[in-house]
């Protein structure tokens, strides 16, 4: 690929929170600064000209900029499509309208992390809850493909029922993501209020997978307790059956990402991914998207990891599950041990169940649901 | 005022190529046509790459066959109905149009 497919850029490094796990700020190898409208729209127009398919905003919070409809009319009109994450709270009537208007909305990720204000604005504070409820509701009354991230953490991990009972039900939503709290970021300074333990951590997987049995296709995750059971999963039957290696297992395959997609920081330096700010690669409208894709080292060491033997790593040493292990996320790696080229502990199957962790009830709870499903 | 684009015609012409689509180039010469209008998007092989970049609205099907039978050595002397079919596939997804007369 000459060009990445996707740009995720971080337009502001503002935000009007400060949840206590948020992976942006508390990095201590970010410069967070804006650039102006100006910068951004010089930029936008190389993407343009470099076939960029579509254009992910993020910060920060995107929607304190007061220029932002500036910068998406400058996506607009260089072909593009975009998609937003956000808080949602500084969402307004015009704001929703001049989004649907321009017809190349491709998604708005509005953070909802539960279902009352007690529990949401409990990691991120007074009034968030309502606020991005209102802003859920203006995107919806406007016909903007809204999606929720649930973010799952100490203090929610007990509603996850709840959170999806309202989410599906009662606010009628087609469906949510979940993910957990990692160790990046804000998080890493209150870690233990935080970050689940193992006993949560197996208890959310169970109760994810019932509810993603009992409300198909409608509560989906890339990374988390829900991705984890489900991964982990196939990974013990592959073990218990001696199956053939998973067609990427065995190496550090864990991320695709570096091949199709890059990042820019909010001070306009290129990064692989938002969740490593401190590779920086180059900056942006001094060198060329092109040749910093093509030619960084960075970029293409992170690429190299999958070619990375998980046998030649010693966290992997003497690993049964060695042949159906990606390795996992290289920023989370990097977050827990300081280095990319390793695999990360936080979703090794091995290491949770070394903690205490185990996948019994998971294993019982699949054969039931397989079970049912043969009855029916 | 010419030329127009239009991805319906009373009396089609010669095919435009939607100046909204976006062509990305990738490795081997393959590339991906994208309607970011529509988020439709079609992977195409070096002989498409090629029948897109003469659909200028300047060239009529005969004439863009001939070129890219020239330029392509294993293109087959009878591929014109293949060309016709994959521009027609185009303009049914609103990739290509065609210019109409004044």
């Amino acid at each position: 690929m000459k060009t990445p497919r996707r740009v995720d850029i971080e337009i502001t490094s503002r935000c009007n929170l400060r949840c206590r796990y948020c992976y942006f700020f508390d990095n201590p190898d970010s410069e967070y600064g804006d650039l102006p409208a100006a910068e951004w729209l010089k930029f936008i127009e190389e993407l343009g000209n470099c076939s960029v398919m579509t254009v992910c905003l993020l910060g920060g919070e995107p929607f304190i900029r007061n220029d932002l409809p500036q910068i998406i009319e400058g996506i607009v009109k260089n072909r593009m499509r975009f998609s937003i994450l956000t808080n949602g709270g500084l969402i307004d009537d015009d704001t929703a309208a001049f989004l649907k208007k321009t017809g190349r909305c491709d998604g708005i990720q509005v953070s909802v992390d539960g279902s009352t204000a007690e529990t949401h604005d409990s990691c991120r504070g007074e009034g968030s809850f309502e606020a991005a409820m209102h802003g859920i509701h203006l995107l919806r009354s406007h016909g903007l493909p809204v999606t929720v991230r649930v973010t799952l953490h100490r203090k929610n991990v007990k509603q996850i029922d709840n959170i999806a009972r309202f989410l599906l039900e009662e606010v009628g939503l087609p469906m949510f993501s979940t993910n957990a709290a990692g160790y990046l970021g804000a998080c890493k300074s209150s870690a233990s209020d935080i970050l689940l333990s193992t006993a949560e951590r197996r208890e959310a997987m169970l109760t994810l997978k019932r509810l993603s049995d009992a409300y198909p296709s409608r509560i989906t995750a890339l990374a988390g307790p829900l991705a984890d059971a489900r991964f982990w999963l196939r990974m013990e039957e592959a073990r218990s059956k001696s199956s053939p290696p998973f067609p990427n297992g065995g190496r550090l395959t864990g991320c695709g990402c570096s091949f199709e997609n890059i990042a820019v920081r909010s001070d306009g330096s290129y990064i692989p991914c938002n969740l490593l700010p401190h590779l920086a690669l180059g900056r942006i409208n001094r060198d060329p998207l092109g040749e910093v894709w093509i030619e960084n080292e960075i970029l293409n060491a992170l690429r190299g990891r999958s070619r990375i033997r998980l046998s030649d790593c010693e966290f992997c040493s003497d690993c049964d599950y060695i042949p159906y292990c990606t390795g996992n996320c290289p920023a989370i790696a990097y977050g827990m041990t300081g280095k990319i080229d390793q695999p990360g502990p936080d979703a090794c199957l091995r290491h949770f169940l070394a903690e205490g962790g185990d996948l019994g009830d998971l294993l019982k709870h699949d054969l039931s649901a397989e079970a049912d499903n043969h009855a029916e | 005022m010419l030329p127009l684009w239009r991805n319906m015609s009373k009396e089609p012409k010669n095919p435009v190529a939607n100046p909204l689509v976006v062509l990305r180039e990738e490795f081997d010469q393959w590339a991906v046509l994208f309607n970011p209008d529509t988020a439709a998007a079609v992977g195409i092989n070096p002989v498409g790459v090629a029948i897109w970049k003469l659909l200028d609205g300047q060239h009529s099907l005969d004439e863009i066959a001939k070129t890219v039978r020239d330029s392509f050595s294993d293109v087959p002397e009878d591929s014109f109905g293949d060309m016709k079919a994959f521009v027609s596939d185009l303009a049914s997804k609103g990739f290509v149009g065609y210019r109409l007369d004044e």
